[in-house]
């Protein structure tokens, strides 16, 4: 499968505090990718850089099979986007925004807009600074779907959403990923939110994308393991062991990633009891795995 | 896309562009008014060349005033967005410049056009004295370059970063700290006078502005 963006080796630096350094990143088309991090942590730097907003120091950049930032204006007319913060005219109507919008965008869908314009209950004549943080969410989504995008990059699109209004936001896009196939590259640190209905997931920290997975491997692959005991930490793991740590006086709590369940036979043979296998959600691996790579304990 | 360009500018731009359109059909028939006493008292040439060149400073003021509400105007909705929507509209950056240029551009066309049937009206309806000439044509056309020049020069101020305005304010505070320095060690060196001999004098770029605006001359 042929990827609708690829992160090659980028490198990126603001001022002294914050740098993105080799950054690998590939979003299968069709797929729906969760970018998962912290607040602060290079999300919307890394989608600035992809849409050619900003200029990286070093690597490559493919977004639908075109280079960033030397075709941007080819690739921005096949992507929606839905940024952080609402940056449209504020005086200008819902009306006026569609159609300045439209202009620019020849494969506009008015009727599908107008339909999505009646669902999100938006008043033609409202200036966009007097809407609702709510209704300006909607209208954004509105704007990014009703060019009939082949990606929609959305930088926390339902942050700061009441859950009516993320919901019927995230219908429509639901909605229009079943219709067109298109690939979605959403960025939050909402889990839970992303856990219903992204089939990949990259999580970020610090300027560093600490892993890359199909949402499936990364819930089923991260668990907590209690043994009883604290042996030595074997050479040849099969999984990777993120960190450990005592629990109940006499055994240890073990917390793997890229497990299997044939994997227990290992602990037959170590000669250790395995007691229990836990699963976590993906907010609890994502916590996890933000805490082992900030400071490993294992 | 220039047309939609042009209504978001409009929105922005309407105060300015229609007070500016009112003044420039305004100043002219005002600054000829003395010429329209009727018969009883009609101004003499000298008085009348006197009070049309005093209104005739008016004339820069307006075009230099008009070109950079309308330029900061121009700008206003980009910069309250930080120019996120702007750049990622799916046409490249010149051309973008080019459809916010045009679009304040044109909307200047209106109190050009205001200026022209202003000083047209103005000197059909007035009594000029023998020897004298009234030249609204001229007028019109120096004072549609000179808003031009001053939309352009604001335009690409606007366009820049407060970082790009800090430094064009540091070059021109720089020429006035060097001219006090140079006064105060007596040094011969008049760097404004030489400055504004490069600007306002032909070919310097805001020479438009320069010189005597007469709407009525020999």
């Amino acid at each position: 499968m042929s990827n609708a963006i690829e992160i090659e080796r980028l490198g990126y630096r603001a001022g002294r505090a914050f740098e993105i350094k080799d950054l690998d990143l590939h979003v299968p088309r069709g797929a729906i990718y969760g970018f998962l991090g912290p607040n602060g942590c290079g999300k919307t730097t890394t989608i600035r850089l992809l849409l050619g907003l900003l200029r990286p120091l070093a690597g490559r950049i493919t977004v639908l099979g075109d280079a960033v930032p030397r075709d941007a204006a080819r690739i921005l007319a096949r992507v929606g986007f839905v940024p952080e913060q609402p940056h449209l005219d504020p005086i200008l109507t819902v009306r006026e925004t569609l159609a300045f919008h439209a202009a620019f965008y020849p494969t506009w869908d008015w009727p599908w807009a107008e339909r999505l314009r009646g669902q999100f209950q938006l008043q033609d004549g409202q200036p966009f600074g007097r809407l609702s943080k709510g209704q300006k969410g909607k209208l954004m989504m509105l704007l990014a779907l009703a060019q009939r995008p082949e990606l929609l990059v959305l930088d926390e699109p339902t942050d700061g959403l009441d859950p009516v209004v993320r919901r019927d936001v995230l219908s429509a896009l639901l909605e229009y990923v079943a219709q067109r196939q298109a690939t979605v590259f959403i960025s939050s640190h909402l889990v839970h939110e992303l856990e219903r209905f992204c089939d990949w997931i990259g999580v970020m920290d610090q300027g560093r994308l600490i892993v890359e997975l199909p949402m499936e491997r990364f819930k089923n692959g991260i668990k907590r393991l209690r043994i009883d005991g604290t042996p030595a930490t074997p050479d040849n793991l099969p999984f990777v062991l993120l960190a450990r740590e005592p629990a109940n006086g006499t055994g240890e709590t073990w917390l793997v990633r890229e497990w299997e369940p044939q994997m227990a036979a290992f602990f037959d043979a170590y000669g250790v009891s395995l007691h229990q296998v836990i699963d976590l959600d993906l907010e609890e691996g994502f916590v996890e795995l933000l805490r082992t790579f900030r400071g490993p304990r294992a | 896309m220039f047309r939609v360009m042009l209504y978001s500018q409009w929105k922005w731009s309407r105060p300015i562009v229609l007070l500016g359109s009112v003044a420039g059909f305004a100043l002219p028939i005002v600054s000829l008014q003395g010429a329209r006493g009727g018969e009883s008292s009609p101004l003499e040439p000298a008085e009348l060349l006197r009070t049309v060149q005093s209104w005739g400073v008016l004339y820069p003021v307006l075009a230099a005033t008009l070109g950079l509400l309308v330029a900061i105007a121009t700008w206003t909705p980009d910069h309250r967005g930080r120019h996120v929507h702007a750049l990622v509209l799916p046409v490249p950056r010149w051309r973008y410049v080019l459809l916010r240029f045009g679009a304040g551009a044109a909307l200047l066309a209106a109190p050009i056009i205001a200026v022209t049937a202003g000083a047209l009206l103005a000197t059909w309806s007035a009594k000029i004295p023998a020897g004298l000439q009234g030249y609204p044509a001229t007028l019109a056309v120096r004072f549609a370059l000179a808003v031009l020049v001053a939309f352009s020069v604001f335009f690409a101020v606007s366009a820049g970063t407060a970082r790009t305005a800090g430094i064009i304010l540091a070059l021109i505070g720089g020429v006035i700290l060097v001219q006090i320095l140079a006064h105060v060690a007596t040094v011969d060196l008049d760097l404004l006078a030489k400055l504004q001999l490069v600007v306002l004098n032909w070919p310097g770029p805001l020479a438009i502005f320069a010189g005597r605006w007469m709407l009525i001359d020999v």
